[in-house]
C-alpha cells in the first residue's frame, strides 16, 4: 500500500499548491492553465493508482485521461477566449 | 479467438486486465455521469467568458478555506476507500469494514461541511436566480453534492455487508464497484474545485 500512500500525499501537497494560487493571489490565463493542469494531473493519479486502470489494457486504460484531455480542450479554450484577447 | 485467448492469458499472467475493476455496468454509468460533468464544466467556462467580471466578483465572495478543507476531506475518503479494497484483497474482512466506516465518516465530514456553506450563501440570500455565477456555482455544487449523498449510502450498505462477512479475498466485485464510484465522485471534485474556487 505504499503507491496509494505515496499518491495520497502527493494528491494533498497538490490541492495545498491549488488553493495557494487563489490565497496569493494569482490569477490570469497562465494561472489558470497552470491550475487546470495540476487538477488533470490529480484526476490522472486517481484514474491509475484509486480506480486501478493502470493495470487495465485498451480502452478503459484511457477514458479517465480521455475524459481529463476533454476537460482540458473545453475549459481551456474558454479561458483562452477569454483571457487571452 | 485462440490468439485472443492467449493474449488475454498473456495479460493476465502479466497483472494486465481487460476490464477495469467491479462491475463493468457500473463502468458505463461512470462515463455516463463523467460526460454529463464534462457538458455542465464545459457550459460553465464559455458562459463565463460572456460574463467575466460579474464571474470574477462573485468567485471572490466563495469560501475557498472550505472548499480546500472539503477537497483534502474528499481525498483522504477516496484513499480509505483505496485501502479498503486492498485489505479484502488480502481477506481482511473486518479491517477492510472499518477503512469504510472511516470513508463514510469522511463522506459525512464534506456533507457537514459543504452543508454549512451553503447555509451561509443562504442567510445572505444567495438563490439561484441572483446571478448567473452563482446559478452555475450552486446547480454545479449541489449536483456533486447528492453523487457524495449517493456515494456515502453506497460506502455505508459495503461497510455493513463487509463486516457481516459477506465478501472475502475471492468475491469482492461490489466492493471494486462501489470504490469506482466513490473515486469518480473524487474525481469530478478534482476539476470543480480549481474550475469554480480557484480560475479566474
Amino acid at each position: 500500500m505504499r503507491g496509494p500512500t505515496l499518491v495520497y500525499l502527493l494528491l494533498c501537497a497538490l490541492t495545498l499548491f491549488t488553493w495557494g494560487v487563489a490565497r496569493f493571489g494569482l490569477h490570469g490565463l497562465g494561472a489558470s492553465l497552470l491550475v487546470l493542469g495540476v487538477a488533470l494531473v490529480k484526476g490522472q493519479f486517481i484514474g491509475d493508482w484509486f480506480m486501478a486502470l493502470r493495470g487495465v489494457s485498451g480502452f478503459w486504460r484511457w477514458a479517465v485521461t480521455v475524459w481529463l484531455l476533454l476537460i482540458a480542450a473545453l475549459v481551456g479554450s474558454a479561458f483562452m477566449i477569454t483571457n487571452g484577447g | 479467438m485462440e490468439m485472443a485467448a492467449a493474449v488475454e492469458t498473456q495479460n493476465m499472467e502479466a497483472g494486465v486486465r481487460r476490464y477495469p475493476p467491479g462491475d463493468l455496468a457500473l463502468w458505463i454509468f461512470i462515463l455516463a455521469e463523467l460526460s454529463v460533468f464534462a457538458v455542465f464544466f464545459a457550459a460553465y467556462a464559455f458562459t463565463r467568458a460572456h460574463h467575466v467580471e460579474l464571474f470574477n466578483t462573485y468567485q471572490a465572495t466563495l469560501d475557498r478555506n472550505s472548499a480546500l478543507a472539503n477537497t483534502l476531506v474528499l481525498i483522504t475518503a477516496s484513499y480509505l476507500v483505496a485501502r479498503a479494497v486492498g485489505a479484502i484483497q488480502l481477506g481482511n474482512t473486518r479491517t477492510s469494514s472499518r477503512w469504510l466506516w472511516a470513508a463514510v465518516g469522511m463522506a459525512m465530514l464534506f456533507l457537514l461541511i459543504k452543508g454549512h456553506e451553503y447555509a451561509h450563501h443562504f442567510e445572505e440570500g444567495v438563490r439561484l436566480s441572483t446571478n448567473t455565477f452563482y446559478m452555475f456555482y450552486l446547480s454545479l455544487t449541489f449536483f456533486h453534492f447528492m453523487h457524495v449523498i449517493l456515494g456515502m449510502i453506497v460506502l455505508i450498505v459495503l461497510a455493513v455487508r463487509t463486516g457481516r462477512g459477506h465478501y472475502d479475498a475471492q468475491e469482492y466485485t461490489d466492493i471494486e464497484s462501489g470504490a469506482s464510484y466513490w473515486h469518480m465522485v473524487d474525481l469530478v471534485w478534482m476539476v470543480l474545485f480549481p474550475l469554480v474556487y480557484v480560475m479566474q
